[in-house]
């Protein structure tokens, strides 16, 4: 089930939340296990068994791991849980890719298992390897109770697109929790206005990818190519981090408090900054689970860069059973190292407009790599970027333009901090007028854009969900 | 406490705009049919464990809530006007022109050369095997470019239709482009529908007749008789918004002499025009009782000559017109003929022979104009 669906808005949700606050305290956690096995069947009703694997797993590791501390057979344990965790990801997401990459190399024909993907496998498995390697540091306690894992792991709100919940950013509030009224009231206003990014700007904006996407590259305009992947740049920005929002916001009105996952990325001053704003629990997921243990930093220069290298030949193919999106890693992983050894210093002697102008570069390109999967659409594309295809500015492109212009405009502004801002400032008013505007505005703006948005999820023409590959 | 008194009313302000649509959806009983979208609604999938499995249950299930869901017409009103307001100009696939015009878009990458050239190679093969006209009517958004946004691309029917004169030959071939463009500021398309309106195919039937040598002058246009104003057609409703509806209009000729037609062999009316329509969404359906595979029509014209006409739904409105000039006309549609194309018309054809009109406009001949010899 995805969010921005009636079903999950008219169905799911009204009756979920009815029963999640009806029943009494011990109750709330089977009725959230219940309500999220749910969930994740309507799309998936044989995976939802796979889910389910998992999560008995790593409870099971986990127990195991906390009977024989402090022993050798610790480290097995763990060893034995990374590695079912890791076969269970690889052999649904990436059998194909594998298989495939040995019959172009080798010259075989392997037939490949062509299995589609369980949705939000890449996300639930990393969330139960956090807990079980966290178990086996000692840096989390165990969890005995069953129920209360299977919450953790099949929470509904972040379980597709994320955020990635570590273990023990739930853990105090998992076994039992309140939700205090404020809570509540802010989760609701948070899962409006996501809901309203992904439905009233990413999949307007989107339509206009979708539409470049499928022309000829080797004819559009410098203008449409820009066009294009600028929309796409705001279409994955409002989808996944409008995605994040609403997971955040219900996870409020559980109760639970998770991690932000996205700040205001594109006006980030460096590629550097672009990763700590953009999809923050996965890199922070990597930094902790990969790039620390294998030395991070510590170990010298060398290292270090063979260390981000191999960080974000992973990043990358965790997006992704395909070539473009090694590629997109690894573009990553150059200009991360490019900015350590000089540009980072350069950029900070420059005015901050340079770095934001630089990194947009690298993002919007980087964005070509990621959105298009053959070889030559991806060259055709930057040709067209670059003025060796077709003219600078055409007919197309200026009726593009002008079609989404007051589109760009929202997303342009939307990306800013500008309206947070102005909201806290609005909340901090003691004069009358500004308590007014305020009381008035965070009631009557969510709930308009939850009737647009309604709307748009009504008509239905383009509503994709983008995570499929994820 | 004050904050808490705010918070309470939030939550009751937003779970109440979820609860209240859910249970006026959850009342609300289903329909079969959209009017004014003109479409079939899904209805309610029935459960199997099968298709839970292979996940068809609730994708359809998904489908069908969607489409019954409480006030869905008004939805997308509102979602149009949401466009609108951010400077859209097109919407679900039509561009909203100048002076109220809904004009259909055409993307130039959707019709490709080879489609071009494999129409017409077959449209030759029947033009040679027959001696057959042919008239392609181009679409509104080739003819009414001056109520186009600006920029707005196109598909080029011009150039298509260089090619087909080309394949088929000049005395096959009827100039419907250049006439029309001389009118273009007539009201010959419909402004809420994708065809083409009775002046329209006044001057396509001026064509016609200007390229087979004949007068021109058999009909007035001042004399077209209304039959209705309260027609809202196709792209009507595809944007679904408040627009003044058109007129369908009809010559008086076309129904001063007695006329049988049968559609489809069984069906046996007296004339080509069907009032029962115009109380239905589809007005359009007025002019030859909307589409059937075969329809044949004897005159009261006793000139001795048969026309056999292979055509879309554009040419509805234009066979009237031909009735003084037939003794008798076939009137095929291919969507709806599953057999050997020219077997049949061969059953048709009588001793002293018959014309053949290939009539469409390019977009429906593009991707419908296929038969089987």
């Amino acid at each position: 089930m995805v969010f921005s669906s009636t079903v999950f808005l008219f169905r799911f949700l009204p009756l979920f939340f009815m029963a999640y606050y009806l029943v009494p305290g011990r109750m709330k956690n089977f009725i959230l296990f219940l309500g999220s096995l749910f969930f994740y069947a309507w799309g998936e009703p044989v995976y939802v068994l796979l889910m389910l694997f998992s999560t008995i797993v790593d409870y099971t590791h986990g127990r195991l791991l906390e009977r024989f501390r402090g022993k050798k057979a610790a480290g097995y344990i763990l060893v034995s849980s990374v590695v079912i965790n890791l076969s269970v990801l690889c052999f649904f997401k990436y059998a194909d890719f594998l298989i495939q990459t040995v019959n172009l190399f080798v010259g075989l024909s392997l037939p490949a298992p062509n299995l589609p993907l369980p949705i939000g496998i890449s996300f639930y498995t990393f969330q139960t390897m956090s807990y079980t390697i966290d178990v086996y540091r000692g840096e989390t306690k165990v969890q005995k109770n069953l129920l209360d894992f299977g919450v953790y792991v099949t929470m509904f709100p972040q379980l597709i697109a994320g955020p990635i919940v570590k273990y023990r950013d739930v853990e105090g509030r998992l076994h039992h929790r309140r939700a205090a009224l404020t809570e509540i009231s802010e989760g609701m206003k948070r899962f409006c206005v996501g809901l309203a990014k992904k439905v009233l700007i990413a999949n307007n904006i989107g339509e206009l990818w979708a539409l470049i996407s499928g022309m000829d590259f080797r004819e559009i305009s410098v203008l449409t190519a820009w066009l294009g992947i600028f929309a796409f740049a705001f279409q994955i920005y409002f989808d996944f981090s409008g995605y994040s929002d609403m997971a955040i916001g219900m996870g409020k009105m559980l109760g639970f408090s998770f991690p932000e996952n996205f700040n205001y990325p594109y006006i980030s001053g460096s590629v550097t900054e672009f990763w700590r704003r953009w999809h923050i629990s996965l890199g922070s997921w990597f930094r902790e689970y990969v790039y620390i243990p294998l030395g991070g930093n510590r170990k010298g220069l060398p290292r270090q860069l063979l260390n981000i290298f191999a960080v974000w030949l992973l990043t990358g193919i965790w997006h992704g059973a395909g070539w473009n999106f090694l590629l997109w890693g690894l573009w990553f992983a150059a200009a991360l190292v490019l900015e350590k050894a000089f540009l980072g210093r350069m950029l900070s002697w420059l005015p901050k407009g340079v770095g934001i102008f630089y990194t947009a570069f690298v993002v919007l390109a980087g964005w070509v790599l990621f959105a298009l999967d053959t070889p030559a659409g991806i060259v055709n594309y930057f040709r067209a970027m670059f003025g060796m295809a077709g003219a600078v500015i055409d007919r197309e492109g200026l009726y593009l333009g002008r079609e989404y212009l007051v589109l760009f405009v929202i997303a342009v502004l939307a990306s800013l901090p500008l309206f947070g801002r102005l909201a806290a400032r609005l909340r901090k008013a003691r004069t009358g007028l500004g308590i007014a505007v305020y009381s008035l505005g965070e009631k009557a703006i969510p709930a308009a854009l939850l009737l647009l948005a309604i709307a748009g999820i009504v008509e239905a023409t383009y509503n994709p969900f983008l995570y499929f590959r994820f | 406490m004050n904050e808490r008194k705010s918070a309470i009313l939030t939550i009751v302000f937003l779970s109440s705009v979820i609860l209240i649509f859910t249970a006026a959806d959850l009342i609300q009983g289903d329909r079969l049919f959209s009017e004014t979208e003109n479409k079939l609604l899904a209805s309610r999938p029935k459960f199997t464990w099968e298709a839970l499995f292979q996940g068809k249950y609730t994708e359809d299930y998904e489908k069908y809530l969607t489409d019954q869901f409480v006030g869905r017409e008004k939805w997308i009103t509102i979602k149009t006007c949401t466009d609108i307001t951010l400077g859209r100009q097109e919407i679900n696939g039509v561009y909203l022109g100048k002076d109220n015009y809904l004009i259909e878009r055409h993307l130039p990458e959707t019709y490709s050369l080879v489609q071009e050239i494999k129409k017409i190679s077959l449209l030759e093969n029947l033009v040679q095997t027959w001696d057959a006209d042919v008239m392609l009517v181009p679409t509104a958004d080739n003819i009414l470019t001056d109520k186009l946004p600006v920029n707005a691309p196109c598909y080029d029917q011009v150039s298509f239709l260089e090619r087909v004169e080309q394949q088929v030959g000049a005395e096959h071939y009827v100039d419907v482009y250049t006439i029309l463009r001389q009118h273009a500021e007539e009201e010959i398309y419909y402004r809420t529908d994708h065809h083409w309106t009775t002046l329209g195919a006044f001057y396509g039937y001026q064509a016609w007749a200007q390229a087979r040598g004949g007068s021109e002058g058999k009909y007035d246009s001042a004399a077209m008789e209304t039959i209705t104003e309260e027609f809202l057609g196709t792209l009507h409703s595809k944007v679904n918004l408040n627009l003044r509806p058109d007129a369908i209009r009809y010559f008086p000729e076309t129904v001063s002499r007695p006329l049988k037609v049968t559609y489809d062999l069984k069906t046996v009316r007296e004339s080509c025009y069907e009032e029962s329509y115009l109380e239905t969404k589809n007005k359009y359906g007025f002019f030859l009782d909307d589409n059937h595979g075969i329809v044949e029509i004897e005159t009261d014209y006793h000139n001795g000559k048969t026309l056999f006409v292979i055509k879309d739904s554009y040419a509805n409105c234009f066979i009237p017109l031909l009735i003084p000039d037939y003794e008798k006309i076939y009137v095929m549609d291919l969507r709806y003929f599953n057999g050997r194309l020219f077997q049949f018309m061969k059953s048709c054809e009588p001793e002293e022979g018959m014309d053949v009109l290939v009539l469409y406009n390019c977009i429906h001949f593009l991707d419908n104009f296929t038969y089987l010899e």
